[in-house]
């Protein structure tokens, strides 16, 4: 019986509003009632809800911040003063943006440590590594580009640095440099563009990815694992997903409320020197997610850094097929994986805590 | 499946709690992004400015002011005392002027004619039955001094 | 961790996370009740001023910016606008402009205030320039061709006269391009107080209120009034810092409302301490409940008058004009509606001269009307016991001086002077005659307005006793001096006078101490200091 048949069956008022749409509410049962493996009470196990709880904060008050930006290079950053100093409660609504924004890419690099530590990238879930990281491409791509949409000289300035890097991407380097920035330097074109790839762009895409993300943990099943020593004692082996750890998420996400609310508070998000195309300040920093990059940067030449940064994350890239060929063709120990993710970890936090106390 | 907690009323109260936490706390938020959204003030603020000294106005003359946006008002003192009206033409959008021979506001544009009252007499203004905007005013008599009140602009500076 | 156990988390946490957004809310309230300072308003007619000024003289535009005057848009034109042929004006880049603004021009908008400054002493503080005072200064320091010491010094507390250079017709001198009045520059810069401006007023508006931001701050300050009212011959702003009253000021600078805008009401706005101007000039309240208003008249609540060698009580008379006359309690009082010569001192062809006008009285008010005046000021923190003994023991010093010094010693300079020994042209030619001076207009001052402030350091030490100091060894050796010098019989007269004085019961206790009183005296100093 199709759903429309069925729901014609029912008598009455209630079997005439079912067929008005008639959605098989049973499957919705059946998708909640995934069975949680046990080692999922672990918190370390909710970070990817971390993330894509503190992107539905990004996403509510993003839309409300558009209710007041204006994306042009004469009213931008003015706009976002008066959103600071004079909406009501505007500071705090930029200020857990902000945060919020901070949180969640802090949130996603140490999910993709967990990922990794946990070999969960492994046959036959290469495909979503390779969507995670994507969308770890996306996730910084929301915060470089929202950041330039303030306008401040810093915005301007390392906007004008990192399209000069991606300009120098050997070959398609300049035509994306041009896409970009909508013309041979940075001007007008660029903060209506940043603004379009922050809003619409880049949610579109993330959107799609998540939902591709989510709906193949759960057409794969999450990773059973069981810790050396540990073993789930007996009928508790899988848990509810509804209410058990729909209520964990929960918990997750009101704490995450309060701790955004209590550094919005703190560290409200402040304004730096409107931007001015005219003055180079002498220093030019990215965003504490750029740093590796940028010390990089400093470290090699344009040319280097970018062909490094390029080759470093295609191998990240296709870290479950690289490892898989790898491991069939030498005889790798059990340790290998996580050396070289250990390794490459402490290159990362060696370049940003460099970059951080450089001058 | 495990069988769900039994409803004592301890389960009870948990949920209850969680939900009026919920309720609450959200709730909360989302009453100051309404805030967020709505814009402020439903009223604009105002501010003085300074429209010349009692002393110096002739009975029947009007003396010439600008608000903080640059529209010019008309102050006129009359047999009402102290009059302010917006020198902007509802026809379309001209300047009128003072004839104080005539005791009128006059647009030269097409002609139109407004009373000492600022209501319309005669051409275009007239047909539609429209009148010069009023400004509200404030006299100090104490001082000598009249004040104009206009929409204050962030800042204020002109 | 159970399902139960994890909802309370959530409920636990939701509630500090609510905790945290009232937090927020009341950071948003706090953030809304300060509302920004309004920014200044460049009318068109004053836009050409400000935007050239604003490189030449560029703090002045500041100040002015800061002022509640450029809030409601009143600008450089509004106070510096003249009409061609006034004296001091000329054209200035399109604009008929004077550099001088007087109280007649602040009376375009400030009326009231006007109309109580220019009845009072501080209006008429230029009026000295025939006194003793200006001798000094012009000619005992000055001399013919340069009298700095009276246009820096005394002219800038009391006030010039504001003069023009004059070219050989007696018109008024114009040089530049824009044909600018040249002034006289012994009489510019100058805010004294008395100002004697060339449109008939007396006075000067930013001698209180600074130009050009005008702050209230400024003027509710002792420190504004200390700049004249200050040194040996009136330290009142010393006296002030000595007393409770500036204590208390200094302590609670911030609680004084000094900002306030409009108005300034003791036992309202402020309570921590009294000012130079809540005292004489602001509003205070009263047991009623009304606020009595401030008065730009600075003597209104005056009754003693501290000045004279003599001091007396101040009665006053209105006349009808609005003239205001203050009376020594030794003058006969007029009636209401009586007709009167009053003497009035004006500025004609640059020179002060004395005018009389003949006026109808209009209201009397007494010294006790007056003194009334001044306890509702202190009744706001202290009870009527309080004052009224306060004002007897003020009374009694001034009583004091009067009786014991002043007018003996007043008393033998005119005998002096009847007897030709002293010549009433040449106020300054002997010593006998700076020590007099000094004796009533120093440290005589300086006793009874420490008594009438609180001053209890300066109405003594600095007060009476260097007036009986000097009283007992420089003024009456001095008139016995004086004296001799017109000869024998001169001398003889003077000793006697001297002597006779000295036998009065106020003074007779030079000739030695009672043998109790000796004996204690002694006692003292060996138990104190074992000497």
């Amino acid at each position: 019986m199709t759903p429309v048949e069925r729901a014609g069956q029912e008598a009455g008022l209630r079997g005439r509003l079912r067929a008005l749409f008639p959605f098989d509410w049973e499957l919705l049962r059946h998708a909640g009632a995934e069975p949680v493996p046990y080692h999922l009470k672990k918190w370390w196990f909710c970070l990817g809800g971390t993330v894509l709880y503190l992107f539905i904060v990004q996403v509510v008050t993003g839309i409300a911040l558009t209710f007041y930006y204006v994306p042009s290079p004469a009213q931008a950053y003015e706009s976002v003063a008066a959103i600071t100093r004079e909406v009501r409660f505007g500071w705090y609504i930029r200020s857990l943006h902000k945060w919020s924004a901070n949180f969640m890419i802090v949130a996603v690099f140490l999910h993709m440590l967990r990922v990794y530590f946990t070999g969960a990238y492994r046959h036959p879930r290469q495909l979503n590594w390779c969507i995670g990281f994507l969308l770890l491409g996306t996730t910084l791509t929301f915060g470089f580009t929202g950041y330039s949409l303030v306008y401040e000289q810093l915005s301007f300035w390392g906007a004008t640095v990192a399209c000069n890097l991606a300009a120098a991407v050997p070959l398609a380097g300049p035509y994306i440099g041009y896409f970009l920035r909508g013309g041979p330097e940075v001007g007008e074109n660029t903060l209506t563009r940043f603004f379009i790839l922050h809003i619409g762009v880049l949610p579109t895409v993330t959107f799609i990815l998540l939902g591709l993300h989510v709906l193949l943990i759960r057409l794969h099943g999450v990773t059973e694992l069981q810790f050396e020593g540990e073993e789930a004692p007996e009928g508790e082996r899988h848990f509810r997903f509804w209410p058990e750890h729909a209520t964990t998420e929960l918990m997750i996400g009101v704490l995450l409320m309060y701790l955004l609310t209590v550094v919005a508070l703190v560290f409200p998000a402040g304004l730096g020197e409107q931007a001015d195309p005219t003055r180079t300040p002498e220093h030019i920093k990215p965003e504490w997610y750029f740093y590796f990059n940028f010390r990089l940067l400093k470290l090699t030449s344009l040319q280097l850094s970018v062909v490094l940064t390029g080759a470093i994350g295609a191998i990240a890239f296709l870290w479950p097929f690289i490892e898989e060929w790898l491991s069939r063709r030498f005889r790798m120990p059990d340790e290998a994986p996580v050396i070289v993710g250990v390794l490459g970890f402490l290159g990362f936090l060696v370049l940003t805590v460099w970059e951080c106390f450089a001058a | 499946m495990r069988e769900a907690d039994r409803t004592t009323r301890r389960a009870w109260l948990a949920t209850a709690l969680m939900g009026a936490g919920l309720a609450v706390s959200y709730g909360t938020l989302a009453a100051q992004a309404l805030m967020f959204l709505l814009p402020e003030r439903l009223k604009p603020r105002t501010r003085l400015l300074f429209a010349g000294q009692i002393g110096r106005y002739q009975m029947g003359s009007v003396q010439s002011f600008y608000d903080l946006q640059g529209n010019q008002i008309l102050v006129k003192r009359g047999a009402k005392g102290f009059e302010a009206f917006s020198s902007t033409c509802p026809h379309l959008g001209c300047h009128v002027h003072w004839e104080a021979e005539n005791q009128r506001f006059f647009c030269p544009c097409h002609r139109g004619v407004f009373n000492a009252d600022g209501v319309a007499t005669s051409g275009p203004p007239a047909d539609a039955g429209q009148s010069l905007a009023r400004v509200p005013l404030q006299v100090n008599e104490a001082s000598g001094v009249v004040y104009i009140e206009v929409k204050d602009v962030k800042g204020g500076r002109t | 961790m159970t399902l139960t156990t994890k909802r309370y988390i959530v409920a636990a946490l939701s509630f500090l996370f609510l905790a945290s957004l009232l937090v927020v809310a009341y950071h948003e309230s706090k953030r809304h009740r300060a509302e920004e300072r309004p920014g200044p308003v460049v009318t068109a007619a004053n836009r050409g001023c400000v935007d050239c000024h604003r490189k030449d003289g560029p703090a002045l535009v500041m100040e002015w910016e800061h002022s509640r005057h450029a809030q409601y848009g009143v600008g450089c034109v509004d106070c510096h606008a003249a009409e061609k042929g006034e004296m001091d004006a000329w054209s200035h880049e399109g604009t008929t402009v004077s550099a001088l603004v007087t109280p007649k021009d602040c009376a375009r908008c400030h009326a009231r205030e006007y109309e109580q400054f220019s009845r009072s002493h501080h209006a008429r503080a230029g009026e000295i320039l025939a006194s003793l005072d200006n001798v000094l200064a012009e000619k005992a320091a000055g001399m013919p061709g340069n009298i700095a010491d009276a246009v820096n010094g005394c002219w800038q507390c009391h006030g010039a006269i504001v003069k023009f250079k004059r070219d050989a017709q007696g018109g008024i001198l114009r040089a530049g391009k824009e044909s600018k009045p040249v002034i006289d520059p012994d009489t510019w810069p100058n805010s004294g107080m008395g100002r004697l401006n060339p449109d008939g007023s007396k006075g000067s508006c930013h001698a209180c209120h600074s130009r050009h931001a005008f702050e209230a701050k400024l003027s509710r300050s002792p420190e504004n009034c200390g700049k004249c009212h200050m040194g040996p011959d009136h330290p009142q702003i010393e006296i002030y810092n000595e007393s409770k009253h500036g204590i208390a000021f200094y302590a609670n600078r911030d609680r004084m409302a000094l900002d306030r805008e409009k108005e300034w009401v003791l036992g309202r706005d402020y309570s921590a301490a009294p000012t130079c101007a809540t005292c004489h000039i602001s509003s205070y309240m009263t047991p009623q409940g009304i606020a009595v208003a401030n008065s730009h008249d600075v003597g209104e609540r005056i009754s003693w008058t501290l000045r004279p060698v003599i001091s007396t009580k101040l009665n006053l008379v209105i006349y009808e004009d609005g003239f205001k006359e203050d009376y020594p309690d030794t003058r006969a009082l007029p009636k209401v509606g009586d007709q009167a010569q009053t003497v009035e001192k004006v500025v004609e062809n640059e020179k002060l001269i004395s005018k009389t006008v003949p006026r109808k009285v209009a209201r009397v008010v007494t010294w006790e009307d007056r003194r009334k005046g001044m306890k509702g000021v202190c009744l706001n923190c202290h009870n009527d016991t309080y004052v009224d003994n306060f004002y007897k023991q003020y009374d009694d010093l001034v009583v004091l001086y009067n009786e014991k010094f002043a007018r003996p010693a007043q008393q033998v300079m005119d005998d002096l002077t009847a007897d030709g020994v002293l010549n009433p042209k040449a106020p300054f030619e002997h010593n006998v005659q700076w020590v007099f001076y000094e004796l009533w207009h120093h440290e005589g001052r300086r006793a009874r307005h420490g008594a009438s402030m609180m001053g209890p350091d300066y109405t003594h030490w600095h007060g009476m006793y260097e007036v009986a100091k000097h009283f007992y060894t420089k003024f009456l050796p001095e008139v016995v001096e004086i004296a001799a010098t017109k000869g024998p019989a001169l001398r003889q007269k003077y000793e006697q006078k001297v002597r006779q004085l000295l036998a009065q019961d106020a003074h007779v206790w030079q000739k030695g101490l009672k043998p109790e009183e000796a004996e204690a005296l002694r006692k003292m100093y060996r138990e104190r200091y074992n000497q």
